[in-house]
């Protein structure tokens, strides 16, 4: 028991030199139950809305689109009205209502500018029923009467400052109308983030399916005493076996709303546990270090202990109880943190207009506890080789004038392991550069950066040697005997400034990986645009299709040569000469496609894929199904329709853009599909006429001025957009490498001051012998740069090591040309640099203002 | 005069709870001499030793080095006092273990910037019989040969005044005669100012005269002492101080 009392007391004693290894638990801790506890509150913020907006049993047309899914085509699922009174007259049936819902429309108000709450969340219009005072509440004005009023959800009128008397405008398929507000309605529960418009029953039809007497689907409330699912049995039983409509308990239905978010909540919450793992890691390095130069300077003390009769287990056990008290301390905090972090990335979602409540923070009994297992075992994990060496230390320790032994000699075992794996690694990269497929390379790629990784850290003391002699020949020759000083005490415990410096390395060898696939994403996709994009302008839609009103719009637009459709036709069915059946995605377009894109071709001429009845496939899809120029090809269009078309074109697969695309030209799709069903343009693509450039950009952003959902960009501005859009991805995750990269800085912090406590006599010493204050500061300030540097030079040679083995094998998917981003990667280096100055201004404060009588006394 | 000390007080603490651990002291350290600073545990000798060397300030009095007075000087001015003009042996740890003895030797040098004297430094390392050694790190040297890296430190630099506190006192005695041995010839032959603090009378003997501190107070001083004089001297005082 008096090993534990003296453990307690140690950990109290040297609570400051615990503090930054306390910190690194906690925010490791913090991130995980941070993301635990937001995506919980996420999910359970869904939930109640789903489950208040779901009726108790739906039914719908069985093609209907699930959730957020847009509307490709003219023609909606639909019910005919007459449903209902049939439905009403069901066993166990209460009621029964009519549902128009479309979440394929845009609202935008007077000044064209979109009214959508959060990017990327649906704004939905449907129809106004009693039904729907379930869930909300009409807190002014009256619901929608008639085909120009609309009633708009508060969040969204509070957020768009909106008000009664307010146009509105709603793009929808069937075409644009202007509406009145005349009412803003309330959620009873919370509404993450989508915006809802009211029309009455009548203008919904007509405005979002284009005709009337039909509804998307039919809301059934149970009578007093059915269950869903009792009724859901006697609707199918009514219905007959010959019926082609979906029937849906208020669970099932909010089962599969649930399913389209929860797998995107899944992928946010595993990338950020995945950044937190790193964290972890990376606080790994930092509390094996604290640990051992607790020990090492704890030497004669835990000699004296052996001496008067401590067994090596009990020395061993004290440390780690130290350990345990220090992750239970640290996770403790890590988890009340994590909460906070919850409430940060709430109230952060809330200014990018997404609407969350706090006050549904939730936070289940699993998350304190995986929070509390992850921060201990992490804790005592690491302490375990320091409590061994610990336990080690001989009685004799406490007799010998102990300074602390510097294992100046990283072991023979060490190097050769080190290098093994370090080459194997390397020879996992080589393979994965040279491989012939993606799947194969990927394996290798993966293998080679986890062995070099740890090859690296295995070999890091060593390396510490090497490359820190190196960095000081360059850098510090010009600060004379402080500059040396510096190098020899970085070199002093070479494990040491290795596993700091392995710590800066992880995250910044993410950072180096990520920003070199980055560069290179943008610079191949840069150079296929120049080399065989032809259209000088690419429309898109935000998300979606393009409606016709605004595929209208932009043919009306002039100084154009010519304008292409390209639509995809999901899912079709091809039948080869060989009489397999395949299905596939075929690519329709106008024959100026083959201008605006000009794919390689392996036979034929491009454009001739777009004539009639023709068909162009991939040189992929020829030799799997041993078709050749001329071959006929059944298809079959999901949309309806079976074409025989003839193959004039096989394209090369050596291209990134439409790589591996079956190509047919829109008119030969018309003949087979109905006009309803032919799916809208997915984009569409336009050239100017010679010397019109200009004129005819302004042009088409003038036709498209009154849709704000649709952009047009020429080839510049789309070269933007793909640098924005990777820039802002490389970002968000620098973000997240951040919180690694903060705990190995933390690391450099403690090792220093960690230092400086071991190392109080030399400094009285030096300071002594005439060492001034300004001169000790920058020695200590010299040693943490070169600790620093030493991490980035290792951490960005393999992330560029990593980053071009990715680029190679990512060569086969298109990313052909490599970029390396010297400027990131020199700013990476400077600015490692600089913390390197920052981790050393409290350590070489205190060092300087060390007493140096204290220091010199001989205790 | 290499130093003075004029009426020097240092006290610890305030009210009932005050130390004086000098109180009132004059004292004369004569240039080119070898003065040993002698007297029992807690009489004040390093208390003395560390302010006349500018490492402790002091509550009251002046202290002057040469004819600079350094009470109430500020750290820089003080740092730059030790490093130019004052040299200094520890009893232990008086070498940096990342660096080797001639490094050692070269280091308040190096920190000020300097170039070292080549003959002046060849001539130190021979009188101190190092040359054999000087690319050996502290820990590849005995306990004698690193103290001997410590006086070559503080004789290189040409300093003013060297101070040595118990610069003997965790070596044999075969050893610290040679440490002695040398730091007399340094007086000797190279002239050199020297102000060591120690309880060995062997040591003490060393010196051309001993100053006997009690209570924070000179008590006595012997000029041109022998091992027995100063045994003999010690002995009573002990008697005598206690009755006091």
């Amino acid at each position: 028991m008096t090993v534990f009392k003296t453990s307690l007391r140690n950990f109290f004693a040297h609570k400051g030199r615990m503090a930054l290894s306390a910190v690194a638990v906690l925010l490791s801790v913090a991130f995980v139950c941070g993301t635990l506890v937001f995506t919980d509150t996420m999910n359970s913020t869904f939930d109640k809305i789903f489950s208040a907006t779901a009726p108790d049993v739906s039914v719908s047309p069985k093609d209907a689109a699930s959730g957020d899914d847009v509307q490709r085509s003219r023609k909606v699922p639909t019910i005919p009205a007459s449903k209902i009174a049939e439905l009403e007259k069901v066993k166990g049936v209460k009621s029964a209502v009519g549902d128009t819902v479309s979440t394929s429309i845009t609202a935008v108000d007077s000044k064209n500018k979109k009214i959508g709450l959060a990017e990327g969340a649906p704004s939905v219009a449907t129809n106004w029923d009693s039904a729907e005072l379930s869930s909300v509440e009409i807190t002014s004005g009256h619901e929608p009467r008639g085909p120009t009023e609309i009633m708009v959800d508060a969040d969204t009128a509070d957020k768009k400052n909106l008000e009664l008397g307010d146009k509105v405008r709603i793009i929808a398929v069937p075409g644009d109308a202007t509406f009145t507000i005349t009412g803003i309605a309330t959620f009873q529960v919370t509404n993450p983030g989508s915006s809802i418009f009211y029309l009455d029953d009548e203008t919904a039809q007509r405005r979002l399916l284009g005709a009337t007497g039909k509804y998307t689907s039919i809301a059934l409330t149970a009578a007093p005493g059915v269950s869903n699912d009792e009724l859901k049995q006697s609707v199918l039983a009514s219905l007959g076996p010959d019926h082609d409509l979906k029937v849906k308990t208020k669970a099932e239905t909010k089962e599969e709303n649930k399913d389209e978010l929860g797998s995107f909540l899944d992928v946010m919450k595993y990338a950020m546990l995945g950044f937190a793992g790193i964290a972890v890691l990376v606080g790994i390095f930092l509390i094996v270090n604290t640990f051992s130069m607790l020990v090492a300077q704890r030497t004669r003390e835990i000699g004296l202990m052996r001496a008067i009769g401590s067994s090596r287990r009990q020395i061993n056990r004290s440390v780690l109880f130290e350990a345990l008290l220090l992750g239970v301390v640290g996770s403790i905090l890590g988890v009340a943190g994590g909460i906070g972090l919850a409430i940060g990335l709430m109230k952060l979602m809330g200014t990018m207009g997404m609407n969350l409540d706090t006050s549904e923070l939730t936070v289940k009994t699993a998350t304190p506890v995986v929070g509390l297992v992850i921060g201990v075992l992490t804790t005592v994990v690491a302490a375990y080789i320091p409590a061994r060496r610990a336990g080690k230390i001989s009685p004799m320790a406490a007799l010998r004038d102990a300074g602390t032994p510097a294992d100046s000699r990283a072991g023979r075992v060490r190097a050769v392991l080190g290098l093994l794996l370090t080459g194997a690694g390397a020879a996992g990269l080589a393979m994965a550069a040279n491989a012939d497929k993606a799947a194969d390379g990927s394996m290798f790629l993966g293998l080679g950066v986890l062995l070099t990784l740890i090859g690296f850290i295995v070999i890091g003391p060593l390396l510490a040697g090497v490359v820190v002699r190196v960095l000081s020949a360059v850098l510090l020759r010009m600060f004379g005997s402080v500059g040396r000083m510096a190098e020899r005490n970085a070199l002093r415990n070479p494990r040491r400034t290795g596993a700091t410096g392995a710590a800066l390395m992880i995250g910044l060898a993410l950072v180096a990986c990520l920003s070199v696939v980055g560069s290179s994403m943008v610079a191949s996709a840069s150079d296929e645009l120049d080399k065989s994009v032809g259209a000088d302008f690419i429309i898109e839609p935000d998300n979606g299709v393009i409606k016709p009103q605004v595929e209208q719009a932009v043919k009306r637009a002039k100084h154009l040569e010519h304008v292409s459709d390209y639509k995809l036709l999901e899912n079709a069915t091809i039948t080869t000469p060989d009489g397999k059946r395949v299905k596939d995605d075929l690519d329709a377009a106008s024959a100026s496609y083959a201008k605006d894109l000009r794919s390689p071709v392996i036979e034929g001429t491009l454009v001739d894929a777009f004539g009639k009845n023709a068909i162009g496939v991939p040189e992929g899809f020829a030799k799997d199904h041993k078709v050749a120029l001329g071959d006929v090809l059944s298809v079959d269009f999901k949309e309806g329709g079976t074409a025989k078309l003839t193959v004039r074109v096989i394209t090369s697969e050596d291209t990134a853009f439409n790589k591996g695309a079956i190509y047919l030209g829109v008119d030969t799709a018309k003949d087979y599909i109905k006009p309803d069903q032919m799916p809208q343009n997915l984009m569409m693509f336009a050239a100017a006429k010679e010397g019109q450039d200009r004129e005819a950009y302004k042009s088409l952003k003038a036709e498209l001025t009154t849709y704000p959902d649709v952009t047009v960009r020429d080839q510049a501005d789309y070269k933007k957009l793909l640098e924005d859009q990777i820039g802002q991805m490389l970002n968000l995750v620098y973000g997240l490498l951040g919180l690694a990269i903060i705990v190995a800085i933390l690391g450099v912090v403690n090792t220093l001051a960690l230092s400086v406590v071991e190392r109080t006599r030399e400094i009285g010493l030096m300071r002594a012998i005439g060492l001034s204050r300004r001169q000790m500061r920058r020695m200590i300030r010299l040693e943490s740069v070169v600790i620093a540097l030493f991490g980035a030079l290792l951490g960005l040679g393999l992330g560029m090591a990593w980053g071009v083995t990715a680029q190679k094998l990512l060569a086969l998917e298109g990313l052909k040309t490599l970029e390396i981003p010297w400027p990131t990667i020199g700013a990476v280096f400077v600015g490692a640099a600089v913390v390197g100055l920052l981790a050393a201004l409290v350590p070489a404060f205190r060092a300087g203002r060390m007493n140096v009588l204290n220091a010199i006394a001989t205790d | 005069m290499a130093a003075r000390a004029r009426q020097v007080v240092k006290a610890y603490g305030s009210g009932e709870t005050r130390v004086v651990a000098l109180d009132h002291v004059d004292v004369d350290i004569a240039r080119g001499q070898f003065t040993a600073i002698m007297g029992p545990s807690g009489s004040g000798k390093s208390t003395l030793m560390h302010c006349l060397a500018g490492l402790d300030t002091v509550t009251a009095g002046h202290i002057y080095v040469n004819e600079t007075e350094i009470t109430g000087l500020k750290d820089k001015k003080l740092t730059q006092l030790r490093r130019d003009r004052i040299g200094f042996i520890f009893q232990a740890f008086n070498l940096l273990p990342t660096l080797n003895a001639i490094e050692n030797i070269t280091l308040p040098m190096d920190i000020a910037g300097r170039k070292p004297d080549r003959a002046w430094l060849d001539r130190v390392v021979e009188t101190v019989g190092l040359a054999g050694r000087l690319k050996h790190r502290p820990n590849q040297l005995s306990g004698g040969q690193q103290q001997r890296v410590a006086v070559a430190r503080a004789l290189a630099a040409r300093p003013e005044i060297i101070f040595g506190d118990e610069p003997t006192g965790n070596l044999d005695s075969r050893a610290g005669a040679e440490v002695l041995g040398f730091l007399r010839r340094s007086v000797d032959e190279l002239g050199q100012t020297i102000v060591m603090v120690t309880h060995d009378p062997v040591a003490a003997s060393y010196a051309n005269r001993v100053l006997y501190l009690a209570d924070g107070r000179i008590v006595d001083e012997m000029y041109q002492p022998t091992a027995e004089l100063v045994l003999e001297r010690m002995k009573n005082f002990d008697a005598r101080g206690r009755v006091s």
